[in-house]
């Protein structure tokens, strides 16, 4: 049940794009096509389950017992911007298409402020639910990357329909965008209170 | 201060730092992916301003392109014919890659021409078109607020104290940014080796260009006369010049009455 709940909390209550605004650069950004921004969506819950799992780990097993819980900004910047890159050279070297596929994506994700938001949020308690083993920020950093797929793949249908709508000059381009993003946000405020 | 606080804290990022460029470094020889270094030489050639003219996203991508044989070298504008030529040799294929060519500003006038109203505020050529045509009277005038210095990646063009644009010839890649953005079109490229060229756009007759501007094309037709070679054609009112006969005698830049065909020195 509890696992669940944090799935539900991730994805929709606590979404990362649309209620605690995190990671809008890539969500503007990528989302010009549903294609695209799917690709994105499968990279960010890809670095986002690894890198919480991996933060998760470091942080138990170096960073509290020897008392530098204050470095982990730093350590887990250092620890991601690894990780990706690790991972990278690792899908070019053995899978070309999965490398064409999210190829652009990945640097792109290597500092974005989600992937280190969830990986603080999981040890900071900062979540609505404790996470106190590796197993539920591991399922928590999945699903947060599930729920920013959710809210970028949403906006990007919505961009596919608008680049064919009839938009005033003055709100074309980001400006009807960032009204979508806002409605959107607006939609999702009301998930807000699900989970205590 | 608690110099042992200070000390672990800088060996724990020391170590996980050394600890991770030493994975990376290890994993990055083990998960090399072989490239073709023609690929690498393609793109050193290529002119790397990442234009976009060719339709591609970057010269790195237009590389790729290249090498895969989707693009032709000659789709770019703005690398030179020799380079062009070197990754025609790279790759095998023989095709002529074209003259170098620049581009050039058609038209003269800037400060001279006459103001249709004072321009003040927010903007450059683009808006100031919207408002009623720019601010010169002459509709094919250089509004002379620089979207064509804007846009050049290689500061190739600027609008002098003349008050239109002018292109630096050592720094023009002929990459066509200025020309698909000027919203005159009075901007074109030209060859490398022409020697003269007609500094006005203008389209109307003698009167109407005089009403407008003192230093304008006013059709008289005196180069297409005086050329020897034949190598000028009046054509809608602006001479029109075959640089294939063109032996650069000067002497249409002598005659021309308003000096409005003028000698292009390097």
């Amino acid at each position: 049940m509890e696992y669940i709940l944090i799935i539900i909390g991730a994805v929709l209550v606590n979404n990362f794009v649309l209620v605690k605004f995190l990671g809008i650069c890539p969500f503007l950004g990528v989302s010009k096509s549903t294609e695209n921004s799917l690709g994105m969506g499968f990279a960010v819950i890809f670095v986002m389950s690894l890198a919480s799992l991996i933060t998760f780990i470091i942080y138990h097993a170096v960073l509290v017992p020897l008392d530098l819980i204050y470095l982990k900004t730093i350590v887990f910047i250092l620890v991601i911007a690894s990780l990706v890159q690790i991972v990278e050279m690792a899908i070019k070297k053995f899978s070309p298409s999965l490398y064409a596929a999210l190829g652009v994506y990945l640097p792109l994700i290597t500092t974005n402020c989600a992937v280190l938001g969830v990986a603080l949020l999981n040890v900071d308690g900062g979540v609505a639910l404790p996470i106190d083993n590796v197993l539920k920020a591991f399922i928590n950093g999945a699903a947060s990357g599930v729920g920013f797929t959710v809210a970028i793949v949403l906006l990007s249908a919505i961009r596919e329909r608008l680049a064919r709508a009839d938009v005033p000059v003055c709100f074309r381009g980001f400006p009807i965008t960032l009204v979508a993003a806002s409605i959107m946000a607006m939609a999702f405020a009301a998930f807000s209170g699900m989970i205590s | 201060m608690d110099i042992t606080a200070v000390l672990s804290a800088s060996l724990l990022l020391l170590a996980l730092g050394a600890l991770f460029s030493a994975l990376i470094g290890f994993l990055s020889t083990k998960f090399t992916v072989e490239r073709d270094s023609r690929l690498d030489e393609i793109e050193s050639l290529l002119s790397g301003a990442n234009c976009g003219t060719c339709g591609y996203a970057g010269c790195q991508a237009f590389a790729e392109a290249v090498y895969q044989g989707k693009a032709k070298v000659t789709d770019c504008p703005s690398t030179s014919p020799n380079n062009k030529r070197r990754i025609n040799e790279i790759m095998g294929i023989n095709e002529s890659v074209g003259e170098k060519t620049y581009a050039i500003v058609h038209c003269n006038g800037g400060n001279a021409c006459r103001d249709k109203y004072d321009y003040q505020g927010y903007g450059d050529c683009r808006t100031a078109e919207m408002l009623a045509g720019g601010r010169k009277k002459c509709y094919t005038g250089c509004i002379g607020l620089a979207t064509c210095v804007d846009k050049c990646p290689y500061f190739a063009i600027e609008v002098g104290e003349n008050g239109y644009a002018e292109v630096k010839r050592p720094s023009c890649t002929s990459c066509g940014l200025c020309i698909s953005n000027c919203p005159k079109s009075i901007i074109g490229r030209i060859r490398a080796s022409a020697r003269v060229y007609c500094a006005c756009s203008n389209h109307n007759k003698g009167k109407e260009v005089r009403d407008v501007c003192p230093k304008g094309c006013i059709a008289c037709g005196v180069c297409a006369k005086v050329c020897p070679e034949g190598a000028i054609t009046m054509v809608d009112n602006l001479p029109l010049f075959d640089y294939d006969k063109c032996t650069a005698c000067m002497l249409c830049v002598e005659k021309c009455p308003t000096k409005v065909i003028k000698e292009i020195k390097d």
